[in-house]
Order: C-alpha cells, then structure tokens, then sequence
C-alpha cells in the first residue's frame, strides 16, 4: 500500500476532481470560525448516524494532540426548531443529507440568517445554488442512493476533519477581517437588503427580527400582518416584503 | 502520531502568513491523495477479504433468511457505522429488509448498563437479553482490541450466535478471539482510512447477502 504523500507519481489520479478544492474552502472556513470560538452544529434528518460520527469526530480526535473543538449532533427529523434555540451567530452548520430534503434546505437557510457559516454534504443531483456557503457533493449517478452506505460520506467528512487541523497550523490565515462601515458596503447606507427572522410581534405591533447581526426592531407598515418565525426582507430597518411564512 | 497527518504541516511561528491559495493548493491536494489512499486500500481489502465476505454472506443469509437477527455494535466513530450497518439491512434502498438493530442506539440502556456493571458489559448484558441461537452479532473496532467488544463477542459465542468482526491494524486481540467466528481485518495504521473501508466492507457484505437470498437483486456498488 502507497502512502498519500507518493503523490508527484500520480497526479493524474485525482479521484476527488473540483470536489478537493470544495473540501479546501469549507476546512479553512470552518477553522477560521472555530478559532473565533464557533461550535459546530451536526444535521443528517434521515441518516442521523452521520451526523453523530461529525460530532464524535471533532469533539474527541482520534489522533493524539490534536484540539477537541465543539460539536453537537441535533438529530431532530425536524432541525429548525432545536438549533433556532440552540445557534449563536458566528456558528457553523453541518448537515448531511438529500438536495431534494425539505427540513435540510430549511435548514441551511435559516442558518443563514441565524448568522452561521453552513456546509452541507451530499450526493446525486445538487442543490441550488447558494442553498448552503460550502456545497460537498458527490454527484456521479452511483453516488445517489448508496454514499450513504458505502463509506464516501465519511471519507469526506474525514477529510474535512483532517484539513481543518492542517489549517490551524497556519494561525496567521485564520485571521478574518472585521466588517466595517465604509460608504461602499455598509448594508444600511446602501442599497443592500437582508433577510431577517421574525422572533416576536408584540401586542402594540412592534416587530422584533433576528438577523446575523442581532435582535433589532423594524418598521412592517409595508407588508401585511407578520407572525413569529416569517422571514422578512428588511432594507434600512423597515422589511419591504415577507419572503417565507413561519414554520406551521 | 499517524504519518499522513503531518505530511502537509508547515508550522509557521510568525503569526503573519498571507498565501491562502498556497494553503487551499495544499488542502486540495492532500485531500486528493488521501482519497487515493482510500480508495486503494479498499480495493486490496476487499480482494484479500473476498472469500472471508462471501463465506460470512453466506453464514448471514442462512440465519437471517430464516429469522435470525443481526446485532451490530461499536464505540465511538465505529458505534455510528454500526448503526448505518444496521439500518442498510433494516431499511435498505432496495433488496429485501433484514431483521438488523444496533446496540448503541438506547442511550437509558447504554447508561444503564455502564454506571451499574461496567461500560466493558454495554454489549454482552444486552446480547444475555436480546440474544438467541440463530442470531449474528457483529462488532467493529478500529484496533481490535475494545474490551466490550470482546466481552460482547464471548457471551454471544457461549449463547448460540454468530459472531463476526470488523477490525483494523493487524487485528489486534479480535483476530486472535476464539469467540469470533469470522474477522475481517482492514491491514492500515490510519483510523480515518480503516473506518472508510470498514464501511466499503460492510456494504459489499450486505450486496452479497442480498444476492445470495434473490440472484436477481442487482446492486451497483459505488466507486470512490
């Protein structure tokens, strides 16, 4: 058996194909939030087993001298409402799981707005794009229903594991740069608009939304009657249209 | 420390590095080789095990086929592909469902058993009340050399069951068990890469099976 490291004779041989690179991306992202002190967030609603061996994985190293990081499995058939009250924003989510699954692409996108950096695995057809920030997918035509069984998830999340240490080996990358607010890209100067959660509507009409940034009141005259958990599109502090209903 | 986790180490004491795309470079190509690692180690795997899985596929089609059920069990990282073993003869994709479960998954009857006897007893005290003859038990280790497992293994021998092991390195003390019928050993230093082909196993075991109980199920196995 050849090591990994025999690697200049077999550069041909790259079984993983822009899937590497995705791999890349998403370790050092997630070492970049885990060195600002982010916990990891494990989904997998059919296939739970994934979810946990994430968790396991990061929480307890297998290899001596590496750093147990925070990891939680949430194994709900329905994630959204445990990790609503669970996630901080600055957090990471993991999920493993079908393009096609509902309470998964719900998921993501509520992390999303929660604040959190989301990373989800997969096989056969994608999903759309910007469904998650970091997108592993195994997208040959045997992958679909089998990845599951055959050992090709966990290979990835192992290597996801095993570059996201490399990673903290090199503490002058890991550095992120802190928004600010300049006249180019300050979000409430501009034009740009973001979604927010609907936390509470209070009886006097006021209207509390949760977006990465934090708790903040906005201005709903626009739109009709807002419930706890619609996802608004808020520009300036007032939301301009209700992209999503609540969960029922 | 295993050797290919410091292959790509460039330990840098100034915390002032800027070449991202030279880290992600290197990322993406560790990732590749440890792929190809993978996936070589499996196909030597599952050709130095071949006549051991289909003897094995063989003994679970008999049992199973005629009401036998399969106990899979482990700890850690092998608990969770355990209980995906499990849940592939369970519940498969396709092929005809097995009577499977995975001994991790009570977290009352794990803690049960650990706080009161001892967690070297999870496995056994469950195969003293759920075991019978014509029953399979099959446990996974990464060294071989779990002791519930190996406990697990000897109660289920002296009641009646099947017993087969999933281990790595050189087998360790499962490959020498008198209690373990059928050891199918992945030869790798790496526990990352022998929990990957311990699964590949697993799911040629259970293509196998399947085969044997209805020729005409096709199953594609997947490639790395």
């Amino acid at each position: 058996m050849r090591k990994g490291s025999d690697l200049t004779d077999v550069a041909v041989d790259l079984p993983l194909g822009a899937l590497a690179e995705d791999l890349a991306s998403a370790a050092l992202a997630m070492a970049r939030r885990f060195s600002d002190g982010a916990t990891l967030w494990c989904i997998a609603p059919d296939w739970p087993e994934h979810a946990h061996h994430v968790a396991v994985e990061f929480v307890h190293p297998v290899i001596m001298g590496k750093r147990a990081l925070p990891a939680v499995t949430v194994p709900d058939v329905d994630p959204v409402p445990p990790l609503r009250a669970l996630v901080r924003s600055g957090d990471l989510l993991l999920g493993v799981g079908r393009a096609d699954h509902a309470a998964m692409r719900e998921s993501m996108r509520r992390a999303g707005v929660w604040g959190l950096e989301t990373v989800w695995i997969g096989a056969g057809h994608r999903p759309a794009p910007g469904a998650a920030d970091h997108v592993l997918w195994l997208e040959d035509e045997a992958a679909d229903e089998l990845a599951t069984y055959t050992g090709r998830f966990v290979l990835l999340y192992h290597l996801l594991w095993e570059l996201t240490h490399v990673c903290f080996e090199h503490p002058g990358l890991l550095k992120t740069v802190e928004a600010t607010c300049t006249d180019e890209v300050c979000i409430t100067c501009s034009d740009a608009a973001e979604l927010g959660e609907v936390v509470t509507v209070a009886s006097d009409g006021d209207v509390t939304v949760r977006t990465p940034e934090g708790l903040s009141l906005v201005d709903t005259t626009l739109i009709d009657a807002v419930q706890t958990g619609d996802l608004l599109l808020i520009h300036a502090g007032t939301a301009v249209e209700r992209v999503s209903a609540g969960q029922t | 420390m295993s050797p290919e986790g410091t292959d790509f180490l460039y330990p840098f004491i100034e915390g002032d590095e800027r070449d991202t795309e030279g880290l992600l470079a290197d990322l993406a190509r560790s990732a590749n080789g440890k792929a190809v690692e993978s996936r070589r180690l499996r196909d030597a795997t599952l050709a130095a095990c071949r006549d051991q899985i289909d003897n094995l596929a063989a003994d679970l089609a008999e049992r199973l086929g005629a009401g036998g059920c399969l106990f899979t069990f482990g700890n850690g990282g092998s608990s969770t592909d355990a209980a995906t073993v499990a849940s592939l003869f369970a519940r498969p994709p396709y092929g005809r469902p097995l009577s499977a479960r995975s001994l991790v998954a009570d977290q009352a009857v794990l803690t049960a058993l650990g706080n009161d006897v001892g967690f070297e007893l999870v496995f056994s005290r469950q195969l003293i009340a759920h075991g019978r003859a014509g029953d399979i038990a099959l446990g996974i280790s990464t060294s071989g050399n779990s002791l519930n497992l190996l406990q697990g293994f000897e109660e289920a021998k002296r009641r009646g069951l099947l017993t087969a092991g999933l281990a790595g390195y050189d087998g360790g003390q499962m490959a020498a068990s008198a209690a373990v019928d059928h050891c199918l050993v992945v030869r790798a230093e790496s526990v990352h890469r022998i929990q990957e082909v311990q699964a590949a196993l697993a799911f040629d075991l259970w293509v196998t099976v399947q085969h044997r109980l209805d020729p005409a199920t096709i199953v594609t196995a997947a490639k790395p």
